[in-house]
């Protein structure tokens, strides 16, 4: 009786008909993981591999030939005294708070000036977006030539407008004539994100207002900046996360000379000029802990605000 | 808004717009010059000149502009078709079963925030010794690396609008969950999917870090050569302003057709223009 039973049991199984592979993958159970497998290769391929051999080389000496060296933490003390480093990572946070606060500047204004409809908008915004997505390398060549000493533009205005010629690329100069490049081309970002903010806000508080006879200032300060503020961190986070980085336009124009390299030339030249790969490597781990450090504080603000606008 | 604001208003305007627009013009004027008209120091040549092809025929005869060029097309479309399969697929997940909590969509937000060298160096190396430097497919694979993150969340934003009605209607008709993404999900987000494959190509013709490390000759992209015009011994500005003004002009075709969309691109969706 008993094994009559469980081979019955053995044969129901056995008519049951396995699921395919596909039929697993397309379950309601799994589709959603599906979904994710090419783009958690691709994570773990480009993000998880380079994180690991840089940490484990950062702790190795290394020059791309020959065996790599345990040095413990000899490249980190190395780091902290390097003299070079520390000064490229106290210009790229000079360049970071410059541009930032620029960009926030003229940007809040234009925003303010533009913030109601007015004909021929859409022309103006057009011509204002256009520098935003050309190759942020070319406008810095563009640039070098336009400040050059003798032929560039801006010399001969100046020069046409009686002024004195300008050193543009002395090394007391060069770093700021950088920020401007970038402001340039970056100023129409945070203006048109905050005549976006500006449009969405409520008409009715601030015709409230206007009715209870407060001064525009303190309208502006108490009701439109406060209002704005998500939108400001969002553009002070994106902006560091990029300005942090800043490379393209150090290549177009003074190549890390003249007092002007910034933290990712310096690992670049370390690591490709160089070949010290591992002190290449120490310098990318300190700089990746910085950016997510810098960025940690905001994100959880950033995050919020991207959820709040949506 | 009275007459004299009016006039304020639109003296202000004009100047920003000069400002944003007279240096674009200016590689479009230099790429006409001849070299005494670039070289020189009267302010009167700024715009006043004799036009000429001269550097045009110079960058076409002297430098493999255009094997550069279709590296550049081919790089860029290649990756970018990848990259818009991959997100696509991963967007939906993430906005319709809200997939990892979302810790995967901030770890994946999170790549943006990598350091360019930080994955070059071990890449680098990894290149060489597999033969993949100086190859269209290498330069490719890294180009899908820095735009999935931003194309997925991009994607995401898009694919949020959706509601959810459409599908359990799609459901209850008997649809299978392939079916749902493929015949009502992805059509219903078509324009999101153009957008984002826009910036997709914009990001990776304009990339410059990685095709600079990791091509010399045979897979080098447009915007490198363009930048050894200017280099240590000679600075050739003709033939450079004559290669940036043809580089540039997709993207800035791209940027005034996709005006309402570049501020929601760049704030990855946050900010809707």
């Amino acid at each position: 009786m008993r094994t009559e039973a469980f081979s019955e049991v053995q044969t129901g199984y056995a008519v049951a008909r396995k699921p395919t592979i596909w039929e697993v993958l397309t379950s309601e159970k799994y589709f959603k993981w599906t979904l994710l497998i090419p783009l958690l290769v691709v994570l773990a391929i480009f993000m998880l591999y380079p994180l690991l051999y840089c940490a484990y080389y950062s702790f190795h000496q290394w020059g791309m030939r020959g065996e790599a060296i345990y040095v413990g933490a000899q490249n980190y003390r190395q780091l902290l005294n390097d003299k070079a480093f520390l000064e490229a990572l106290y210009r790229t946070l000079k360049v970071l708070v410059i541009c930032v606060s620029c960009e926030l500047l003229i940007g809040l204004g234009l925003a303010l000036l533009w913030s109601r409809e007015f004909p021929g908008e859409n022309i103006v915004r057009g011509l204002a977006l256009l520098p935003l997505l050309v190759a942020p390398l070319i406008l810095s060549l563009l640039w070098n030539f336009m400040f050059e000493y003798d032929f560039g533009a801006v010399n001969l205005i100046l020069q046409a407008l009686g002024l004195n010629k300008v050193y543009w690329w002395s090394p007391q100069r060069a770093l700021y004539t950088i920020c401007f490049i970038t402001i340039w081309q970056w100023f129409p970002f945070s203006t048109f994100v905050l005549v976006a903010g500006l449009r969405s806000l409520p008409r009715d508080v601030f015709e409230a207002a206007k009715v209870d006879g407060a001064s525009p200032w303190y309208t502006f300060r108490r009701l439109t900046l406060p209002m704005l503020s998500p939108l400001i961190m969002i553009i002070v986070v994106l902006r560091t996360m990029w300005l942090i980085r800043l490379f393209d336009p150090l290549y177009g124009t003074t190549r890390g000379g003249v007092q002007t390299e910034l933290l990712d030339w310096i690992v670049y030249r370390t690591a490709f000029v160089y070949f010290d790969i591992g002190y290449g490597s120490t310098m990318a781990i300190f700089s990746l802990v910085l950016t997510i450090a810098v960025c940690a504080i905001m994100f959880k603000m950033l995050m919020r605000a991207l959820g709040g606008t949506r | 808004m009275g007459t004299l604001g009016k006039v304020v208003f639109w003296l202000v305007t004009a100047f920003v717009l000069f400002v944003i627009v007279a240096p674009l013009a200016w590689i479009y004027l230099t790429a006409f010059k001849s070299p005494n008209d670039i070289f020189t120091t009267e302010a009167r040549k700024l715009i006043f000149f004799k036009p000429t092809m001269e550097n045009f025929n110079r960058l076409f005869r002297e430098f493999p502009f255009w094997d550069n060029f279709l590296n550049t097309v081919i790089i860029s479309v290649a990756s970018t078709v990848v990259v818009m399969v991959i997100s696509s697929l991963a967007a939906y997940s993430f906005a319709r079963w809200n997939t990892g909590k979302g810790h995967l969509l901030f770890t994946t937000i999170s790549t943006r925030m990598f350091p360019g060298v930080v994955a070059a160096i071990p890449f680098f190396v990894m290149y060489r010794n597999l033969g993949l430097l100086d190859t269209r497919f290498g330069l490719t694979l890294l180009h899908i690396y820095f735009n999935t993150s931003f194309a997925t969340f991009l994607l995401y934003g898009f694919f949020k609008e959706i509601p959810e009605e459409l599908e359990q209607a799609a459901m209850v008709d008997g649809y299978s969950r392939v079916d749902i993404f493929r015949k009502i999900v992805l059509p219903l987000v078509r324009p999101g999917l153009a957008v984002t494959a826009v910036f997709c190509l914009v990001w990776s013709w304009n990339e410059f870090l990685f095709s600079f490390l990791f091509t010399r000759v045979a897979a080098r992209p447009v915007t490198v050569l363009i930048s050894s015009f200017w280099g240590s011994i000679e600075v050739q500005y003709g033939p450079m302003a004559a290669g940036a003004a043809i580089v540039i002009l997709p993207t800035l075709v791209a940027a005034w057709f996709m005006q309402r969309y570049i501020i929601r691109g760049l704030t990855f969706g946050a900010v809707k223009g």
